[in-house]
Formats: C-alpha cells, sequence, structure tokens
C-alpha cells in the first residue's frame, strides 16, 4: 500500500496522506506478551490472508517456556464504531451496487460526462447509504407525548455523516441550489456525532428533555429559553414551535389572566412557522414555506422579515408582565433577525453557528461561493477543541481540495469509504477525474483510483468470509487487478473442496484458465498423496496435466500388469472406468481401458464360453499389441495370459499376418532386453518358452486353415 | 489486535507456513518437526496433527516445496543435512510423513535452501557454507526421492575467480515469484561471509541457449559492494513494468529496481530507490506481502517492521509491531 501512513489523531488507522509524506513516523502496535520474556532467539514472520501478518515469537533453550504464534490485523479503521459483523454487512451489500455502476461505465464511456451520468452515481449513492443506516432525523418531535421533544434514535454513525456530506457536494446536482438547507438538514441528523466530546446543540437539547420533566412552569426557567434559541438558530423550527407550546400561558386556568404574554408567543411561534426556506420541498413534520426560485424566495423573506421587525417595535411588548418571556421572546427575535452576536452566543460548534449565518445573515447565499471563508471565520470564533474525524472532511470539501477529501476519507473511514467513494467525488468533476484516473509511475504505473482498488481488495481478502468479492474490485482494475486477484488464488487452500469450486468459477469469470488449471493441478496432486486416487485422476485430467498423468498410468502399469488370476486388477478396474471418458488425454491410460476390455473377456473364457467369445478376446489381444501406446513391459504378460486363445483347440484363432505381428513383438522385446532401462516381468522362466511354442504351434495351424 | 493462534512446543527454533497459510511446521532442537494444522479454512485456531524426527540434531530451517508437489518440507539441520519429508497416505492409515530424499552430507554446512517453480519442473538452490552454490532439478513430477545436480557455481559476477576458503555465517535465496511458464526462472542471492566478492547480492539467470547459469545484476552500489549481506527477498510483481526486490545488509536495509530487459553484456539494469534504517543491527528476515506493496522485516532488535512507499514514491518505514515491555 504505498502511500498508506499514520495520523496522529487515529492511532489504529492506516491511510493516504499524499501532502505531509516528510514527517511521518510510524505507527506503534504492540504485541502483547503472552507470558514470553525477553530474551527472545527468534521472531519469525510470515504474511497470510490478506492484510494479516503472522509473526512466531521462539525462545531460547535456557528459559524452557513454549513458544507462541500471534496473528496481526494491520487494518482496523473505524475506531470501534463499527462491529466486524455490520462491516462486513456492508462490505457485502456494496458490491452489487458498485458492480452495477461500473458496468454503466463501461457500456457507455462517452455517457460519462452526460448531464444524467450523475443521476446514477446518485442511485449508486443512495443504495450504499441505505447499508449505512437509518436516516430519520434525530431532532424530529413525537406527536404522541407532548413533553419528548427529541425523538429517541439509534446512533448515527460518522461513515453515514461523511457519505451524505460527498454526496450534497459531490454528487447531487439539484441541490447545488440549496446547499446551505441540505446542509441545515444534515447537521439536525448528525449533530448528536459532536455531542461526545464538546456541547452542541443537540446536547443541549437532551439535557433539557431529561429536566424537562421535572420542571413546572417551564417559562421561569432560563434553560428553556436558551435551549428554544439554540434550536432556532440551526433550523429546527419544529422542535422550537413545539417547545414554544408548552409555554404556561397556553394553560387554561391561565389563558385569561396572561392573554398578552399567550398573543406573543403564538404570534412568535406564528413567524417562526412561517419562516420561509430555499428549498424545494419540506418533509411534512419540518415548519417553513419553501420557495423554488430565488426571487420568490427573496420577496417572500423581505415580508417575512417586516413582519418580525413590526412585530418586535409592537407596544404589546410593554404590556408582557412576564419578563422572561418579554426577554427570551426578543431574543428569539432577535436572531430571525440575524444579529450576529446573539447568533454566536446561542451556538456551541462552529458548524452550529456556520449553519445559523446561512440561515439569518446570509440567506441569500447560493452554491459554494465564499462558503470556504465563512467557515474559516466561524472556526475562529469557536476554536475546535477536539477535532472530530468528520472535520477534517468537511474542511477539505469546503476547500474544494480533492487531494485533502481523499485523504480524510482515507485515513478516517478506511479503505471500503475511500474505494467507494471515489465514483462520488469523480461524479461530474473533470478535476477530480484527472486527479484519480491518471496513470502514476511512482505508483508502478497504476492510478490513485486503482491503488485504493487493490488496498481495498486485500483488506477483503484478509477474511475468509470477504475474500470471494475481492475479485469484483480486482476486476474493475485496468493494469494490476489480475495480477492480485492471481496471487490471491495461489494462497487458497484447495484442498477444502467448496474452495477450490469457488476459486474455478473466479478463475472461469475472470479468463484465469492457466491459474485454475493450476489450482486443479495442486488439488490433484493433493488427492494423490493423500490416497484419493480416483480424485486425483479426476483433477489432475481437467487441469490437463499430461505429465503428471503419463506417471500415473506409468505407476498403474506397475500394478494392472501382473497375471490375469491376480485380485489385485479388481481394485484398479474402478479408476481405469474412471479414465475411459477423458483418457485421451494421456496415451497411457488409454491403453489401460483397452486392457481393462480385454481382461474382461479373456476371464469369460476362462470360465468356459463358446468360440464366439474366444474369437472377441483374440481380437482384443491384437488390438491391444498393435496399439502403439501399449507398454512394453506389457507385452509378455498379455501373451502368456493369451495361451489359452493362441492353442484354442476347435480352430486357430489368430491368422496368419496376426501370429507375425506377434512374433515380430516377441524379437523386439528380445532386442529390448539389451537396453538399459528395460523392465523385467516377473513370469516364470518357461513363460517365455510356452509362448514361443504357442505361437508357432498356432502359425503352423494357420497356414494349414488357409 | 494481536491475536495468539497456536503454542509452539518448547525448543522450537524455526517455523514455515504453506502456501495457504493452513499449515505450519515448527523445527525443534532436538530435531523433531511438528506439523500444525486448522480444520477449516475459516478457522484460526491450530492444533498438533503430527510430530516425528527428522535428525538427532537441531532443525535450523524449513522451507515448504511448493504444493503442485504435495505436502513436502525441507529440513536443513545443525549437522547440516538436508532432507525432504512428504505426507501422504497408504494403505488405510492416516497421513503418515515419511522420508523421500536425504541429500548427501558434504563437508560443507547448508544454510540456505529454496524451490523454484516454473511450471514444468522444480528446481532447488542451495547455498553453502563454503560459499558454493548447487542448483539441483526433480526428475520426476510425482516422486520427490530423485534429483539430479544441474548446477554449482560460486555467488561472484566474474565467472572465472574461485574462492577456495570462503567461509559463511549465512545465506539467503529468493527466487522471483512469478510462476509464468514462459519466463527463465531466476533467483537473488547474498551471503555474509569473510570473502568479500562473494557477499554481495546477484541476480542469476538460467540461460537456455548456453544451459548454464548466469548473473545478470548485482545489488549494490560500489562502495557498498563487500557488505555482508543478511537477507533478500524479490517481491511478487502484480503488473509493475520493474522487479521489486529488497536486501538488507549489515548496515541497512535498500529497495532495488530491477529493469527487464537486457543489455548487449546480458546485464539488467538496476536502480536502489531506498535505503532504509531501523533494525540497526543484524536483519533476521523479510517478507513481501501479496501485493508486493508492503515489505515485513524482523531483526536482532526484536522487532517487526513494515516498509511502504508513499504516493509520490518515497519508501518509509510504516509500522513498528514491538513487544510490549
Amino acid at each position: 500500500m504505498p502511500g498508506v501512513t499514520s495520523d496522529s489523531g487515529e492511532l489504529n488507522s492506516l491511510s493516504v496522506v499524499p501532502h505531509s509524506s516528510d514527517t511521518q513516523s510510524p505507527i506503534v502496535y504492540p504485541l502483547r506478551n503472552h507470558g514470553l520474556s525477553p530474551p527472545l532467539i527468534r521472531l519469525s514472520i510470515s504474511w497470510a490472508r490478506g492484510n494479516t501478518l503472522r509473526v512466531s515469537f521462539l525462545q531460547s533453550e535456557e528459559h524452557n517456556v513454549v513458544g507462541k504464534v500471534v496473528e496481526v490485523k494491520l487494518t482496523n479503521t473505524d475506531g470501534g464504531e463499527i462491529t466486524d459483523a455490520q462491516r462486513r454487512r456492508i462490505e457485502y451489500g456494496s458490491v452489487a451496487p458498485f458492480a452495477l455502476l461500473q458496468s454503466h461505465k463501461n457500456s457507455s464511456i462517452t455517457s460519462l460526462y452526460d448531464k444524467d451520468w450523475w443521476e446514477r452515481v446518485m442511485e449508486y449513492s443512495k443504495e450504499i447509504s441505505s447499508l449505512l443506516g437509518d436516516s430519520k432525523s434525530s431532532a424530529a418531535p413525537i406527536i404522541g407525548d407532548p413533553k419528548a421533544v427529541l425523538r429517541k434514535m439509534e446512533e448515527p454513525t460518522s461513515l453515514r455523516a461523511a457519505w451524505e456530506l460527498l454526496e450534497i457536494f459531490y454528487v447531487d446536482k439539484h441541490c447545488q441550489t440549496w446547499i446551505p438547507e441540505r446542509l441545515l438538514d444534515w447537521l439536525a441528523d448528525f449533530d448528536c456525532l459532536f455531542s461526545g466530546n464538546q456541547p452542541t446543540v443537540h446536547a443541549k437539547l437532551v439535557a433539557f428533555q431529561e429536566e424537562l420533566v421535572t420542571i413546572q412552569a417551564v417559562e421561569n426557567d432560563p434553560e428553556y429559553w436558551q435551549a428554544m434559541s439554540s434550536a432556532l438558530a440551526v433550523g429546527w423550527l419544529d422542535v422550537v414551535v413545539k417547545l414554544l407550546r408548552l409555554h404556561g400561558s397556553y394553560l387554561f386556568d391561565q389563558l385569561g389572566s396572561r392573554e398578552i404574554e399567550n398573543g406573543l408567543v403564538e404570534a412568535v411561534a406564528l413567524l417562526i412557522s412561517q419562516m420561509p426556506r430555499m428549498r424545494p420541498y419540506l418533509l411534512a413534520e419540518k415548519l417553513g414555506e419553501s420557495y423554488q426560485t430565488k426571487p420568490e424566495f427573496m420577496k417572500a423573506w423581505e415580508k417575512w422579515r417586516a413582519q418580525i421587525t413590526k412585530l418586535d417595535c409592537s407596544a404589546f411588548w410593554l404590556q408582557c408582565d412576564h419578563q422572561k418571556t418579554r426577554d427570551g421572546l426578543k431574543n428569539m427575535l432577535q436572531i430571525m433577525l440575524g444579529n450576529a452576536s446573539i447568533l454566536s452566543n446561542v451556538t456551541y460548534h462552529w458548524i452550529e453557528l456556520y449553519i445559523s449565518h446561512f440561515l439569518y445573515i446570509r440567506p441569500f447565499t447560493v452554491g459554494l461561493e465564499s462558503m470556504y471563508t465563512l467557515a474559516q471565520k466561524c472556526m475562529n470564533l469557536k476554536p475546535i477543541l477536539y477535532r472530530h474525524k468528520l472535520m477534517g472532511l468537511i474542511i477539505g470539501i469546503l476547500e474544494e481540495n480533492t487531494e485533502v477529501v481523499l485523504a480524510e476519507c482515507s485515513r478516517s473511514f478506511g479503505p471500503w469509504m475511500t474505494t467507494h467513494a471515489i465514483e462520488l467525488l469523480t461524479a461530474g468533476s473533470i478535476q477530480a477525474e484527472t486527479l484519480l484516473h491518471e496513470q502514476q509511475s511512482k505508483l508502478g504505473g497504476i492510478c490513485i483510483e486503482e491503488l485504493h482498488r487493490l488496498v481495498y481488495a486485500q483488506i477483503l481478502s484478509s477474511h475468509a468470509l470477504t475474500w470471494n468479492i475481492a475479485a469484483i474490485y480486482l476486476t474493475s482494475c485496468m493494469k494490476q487487478g489480475l495480477g492480485l486477484l492471481e496471487n490471491l488464488l495461489y494462497k487458497q487452500p484447495v484442498q477444502h473442496h467448496q474452495v477450490l469450486l469457488k476459486s474455478i468459477e473466479i478463475c472461469r469469470l475472470n479468463g484465469l484458465d492457466f491459474v485454475s488449471c493450476n489450482m486443479m493441478k495442486i488439488a490433484g496432486v493433493h488427492y494423490w498423496k493423500h490416497g484419493k486416487k480416483g480424485s486425483a485422476v479426476f483433477w489432475l485430467q481437467q487441469a490437463r496435466d499430461e505429465l503428471r498423468l503419463n506417471r500415473i498410468a506409468k505407476h498403474l502399469f506397475d500394478f494392472v500388469g501382473k497375471s490375469i488370476s491376480d485380485e489385485g486388477f479388481k481394485q484398479w478396474e474402478g479408476m481405469i472406468e474412471l479414465l475411459g471418458t477423458e483418457s485421451k488425454t494421456a496415451g497411457g491410460l488409454e491403453f489401460l481401458k483397452k486392457y481393462r476390455d480385454f481382461r474382461r473377456s479373456l476371464q469369460q473364457v476362462h470360465e468356459g464360453i463358446t468360440t464366439e467369445a474366444a474369437q472377441k478376446a483374440a481380437e482384443a489381444l491384437i488390438s491391444l499389441m498393435r496399439n502403439p501406446s501399449t507398454p512394453q513391459q506389457f507385452w509378455l504378460p498379455l501373451l502368456h495370459d493369451s495361451l489359452k486363445l493362441l492353442n484354442w483347440k476347435e480352430r486357430p484363432l489368430i491368422n496368419v499376418s496376426q501370429t507375425n505381428i506377434l512374433l515380430n513383438k516377441l524379437q523386439d522385446l528380445s532386442l529390448a532386453r539389451l537396453r538399459p532401462g528395460f523392465v523385467e516381468t516377473d513370469l516364470p522362466p518357461e513363460a517365455l518358452k510356452s509362448i514361443r511354442l504357442a505361437l508357432a504351434t498356432n502359425l503352423g495351424r494357420a497356414i494349414l486353415n488357409e | 489486535m494481536d491475536n495468539p493462534i497456536l503454542t509452539l512446543d518448547k525448543g522450537t527454533r524455526c517455523t514455515a507456513w504453506n502456501y495457504s497459510g493452513q499449515r505450519l511446521a515448527a523445527g525443534l532442537a532436538d530435531g523433531a518437526l511438528a506439523i500444525y494444522d486448522s480444520t477449516d479454512p475459516a478457522s484460526s485456531t491450530f492444533s498438533c496433527t503430527s510430530r516425528f524426527k527428522v535428525q538427532e540434531s537441531s532443525i535450523l530451517r524449513i522451507v515448504w516445496v511448493p504444493p503442485e508437489y504435495g505436502d513436502v518440507v525441507a529440513c536443513v539441520t545443525a549437522d547440516g543435512t538436508l532432507s525432504l519429508w512428504e505426507e501422504v497416505v497408504e494403505d488405510t492409515e492416516g497421513p503418515q510423513w515419511r522420508l523421500c530424499k536425504c541429500f548427501d552430507r558434504n563437508t560443507s554446512q547448508i544454510l540456505d535452501v529454496q524451490f523454484g517453480n516454473n511450471g514444468t519442473c522444480l528446481k532447488l538452490v542451495a547455498a553453502y557454507s563454503d560459499g558454493q552454490v548447487k542448483i539441483y532439478e526433480l526428475l520426476d513430477t510425482l516422486e520427490l526421492g530423485k534429483w539430479q545436480l544441474q548446477a554449482e557455481f560460486q555467488n561472484v559476477i566474474d565467472l572465472v575467480s574461485k574462492y577456495s576458503n570462503a567461509s559463511c555465517l549465512s545465506a539467503s535465496i529468493s527466487w522471483n515469484p512469478q510462476r509464468s511458464e514462459v519466463q527463465q526462472s531466476n533467483f537473488v542471492l547474498g551471503f555474509n561471509s569473510n570473502i568479500p566478492p562473494l557477499n554481495s547480492a546477484k541476480v542469476w539467470e538460467f540461460d537456455l541457449d548456453h544451459q548454464r547459469w548466469l548473473p545478470v545484476a548485482e545489488l549494490s552500489s560500489p562502495e557498498d559492494k563487500n557488505d555482508q549481506v543478511y537477507a533478500v527477498a524479490w517481491a511478487p510483481n502484480i503488473g509493475r513494468p520493474y522487479e521489486l526486490i529488497a536486501v538488507a545488509t549489515d548496515k541497512e536495509i535498500s529497495i532495488w529496481h530491477l529493469g527487464s530487459n537486457p543489455d548487449p553484456d546480458g546485464r539488467l539494469s538496476v536502480q536502489k530507490v531506498a535505503m532504509l534504517s531501523g533494525h540497526g543491527s543484524e536483519v533476521w528476515q523479510m517478507e513481501w506481502d501479496i501485493s508486493g506493496m508492503t515489505l515485513a522485516s524482523t531483526g536482532s532488535d526484536g522487532v517487526v517492521r513494515l516498509w511502504q512507499s508513499n504516493l509520490n514514491g518515497v519508501w518509509h518505514e510504516q509500522a513498528v509491531l514491538a513487544p510490549a515491555s
């Protein structure tokens, strides 16, 4: 993994940071002792699956203790936010959308820059994001319980937050005109993520919610007004209105005496719920009035602001007796009028302040214009105490720096994120496209996109349950994917049948025939050595390994070349049957099948059958002796076994020319005996004599017969 | 994050994992060999399945033979012998390990042995303590007892020189992991000896035309030519236009690019792309991962170091695996 480096903030992550290559210090992985004490005489290392390293600790003799082998997984990127099982679910779930997007890409190269390409990417993004968790807003009020301001729900993950951010800024072209509102929605979903280490509006609301049940008259509690101001500043209007309606003046017994006070509260609530919003639609439970075009929105905004100003100057305030209500409501009007110092007071995190600026100070911001300068300003006002991993990403996005965004994805969210997010970054951005698709000689000729896919595939291959999906990512790599896939396949334990079948399937899909041949060869040899001769021959035939099949054929000859009465032959019969269908791959094995047939007919002859059967056996003998693939070592046993045929009483079964062939073979055999490497059969010494005699007699009888 | 997967017997001197990481062979000081197996491919728990005596003296090194030849390990023992042991099932008994070859013991010890597999034949390179290198070829694909000595030479560029009184402490051999059947087999070899010209890592390639082994590259800069070499490792190549080889000397670990096109003299171009220091002392072992992007090394400082190149092509120490004190 070139370029993978460490970040002091996230101890366990490996990530790509292209802009800080000089000042890196290595990550330290502590290895527990496991009861071993120094001095060790040796450490021994070996790479196991993917990114797993195995370390053997060997202890010196005098310490007289056992050694240990430990396995270290070199990637652990999410810092515990996501469990292993969840991560695998995400990994499996993202294969199909990824593969679909790649096939769209391959089928229509030209449409990459089409205006509707981003819609394809958008579908992909939605599918991936659905894997990352529920999308319900955590700031949504619950209708049933009047005192439940915030809905309790599953904690969202940073991973999902990061994915949605990328989708908002890089893919969804529809939302370009209303990015501030999208960010507002985003913050409503994910503000709780920042609560862990510093105060946030969400944390304040949660805290107030807990107190709420015990408070008698909320309007007397300063926390009540503070919570509402904060929620209003970040635009959670529904929460604010709901809280306002808890005001004591709404109670039936109070209504008469606090009429004016109640009127003011209701007026503010009404204004809040009528706030114009620059967005195409609003979800049912959300408040405000949406406007799609800027002129309409500006007109509505001016009108709304005029109403606020009018209310602010109203004489009714003087008649309001409850001071906390008066101050609180006035403060909220100031927020809506865009009072910068009050906004700064009621927000906590810089991003909350940032949103409040868009809502009340610069409502007409469209697109990314000067968003980064404003972010810097907000960060100065609300310095970051704890750098959440999303921060780097947000800043990178606002800076419009693809390199930083990629580095942050990799550093904080790991290879899964980087590999899949690249599709979002390149959707319609030519600059990102060039950066990510340019081949780099420093990376061995691949581009950054391919590098990340290779790294991710290697991580997938670290686990027995995910190694097979690595192939999908590797085949999407132009240059080195198949090379890595090959190496990955060669490491599979092929003696496990399921693994072998899966590997062969992957090879077939990717045109890696030579790799599957090799795997079948390994399996074949394994079975051969482990006594499963049938499976061995089957796999070697599948692998078309003639070298080993011929060698096995020779081995079999040694066994079957015994006399006919030998019981041992029976055990080979089944195997020869198996060789039958595809034995053309090895010449020697083809012989074995003929030999088997011959032995069968000969058996019948011995059991005393007709001349007709004997004639068939004699023909089989001639055909075997004529066949060049019949090994020499078989000639003599064949003839010896056929003595009964040669001496057939009723009539000679072999004619003159056939007898001559047999005599010639006998002649060849006596010459071959002089050469080195001749295999002597274990027939009795008089066997040759009796064969000669039988052949000579047969020749005489045949001549007479003709 | 480090997960103990097995406990080794007392007196374990060396270990080696097979190609798939499903079996571990461990050599013991009393000359016994222990085999540890996992039950299924997804499991990470291992137990000892067989244990047998190889020699009377301690086992120094174990190397697995490529799986195309079965489940076979080569054992180098302290008395200098090299033997091959094979797992077979005969008749109705369960798997047994049997000796299939014991190479003749000569006056010098074997320091390292590695198997090269280029599809059609299996080759074995052995480096001896007298500075000799021997290459054997397997004659029969299914019978590991039949080997033929193919070549014998010393690790020198100048083929004429002969050094008779060399004394070597260690040697390291690494075959090019490429499995292509068309490409010629080649390996890199370095010594830690008292004869400087033998030390530097050299790439050897089999010359088909003349049927002999030739040194095609030397991986050392002129000023470091005589440095003792502790370990060499040839990286898997998944598609780079050049080969990547790591060489560890008494000074540093260096990373080399090896070109693929020979010059008229038959030499391959070499370029040292990184000098990495970390272990500070002897490097014991170096291993590349399956993509050839990460190098892992161990040394007498007792830690494991991981090395990678960043996006700018700069090699650096990426991580340290250190026993917690």
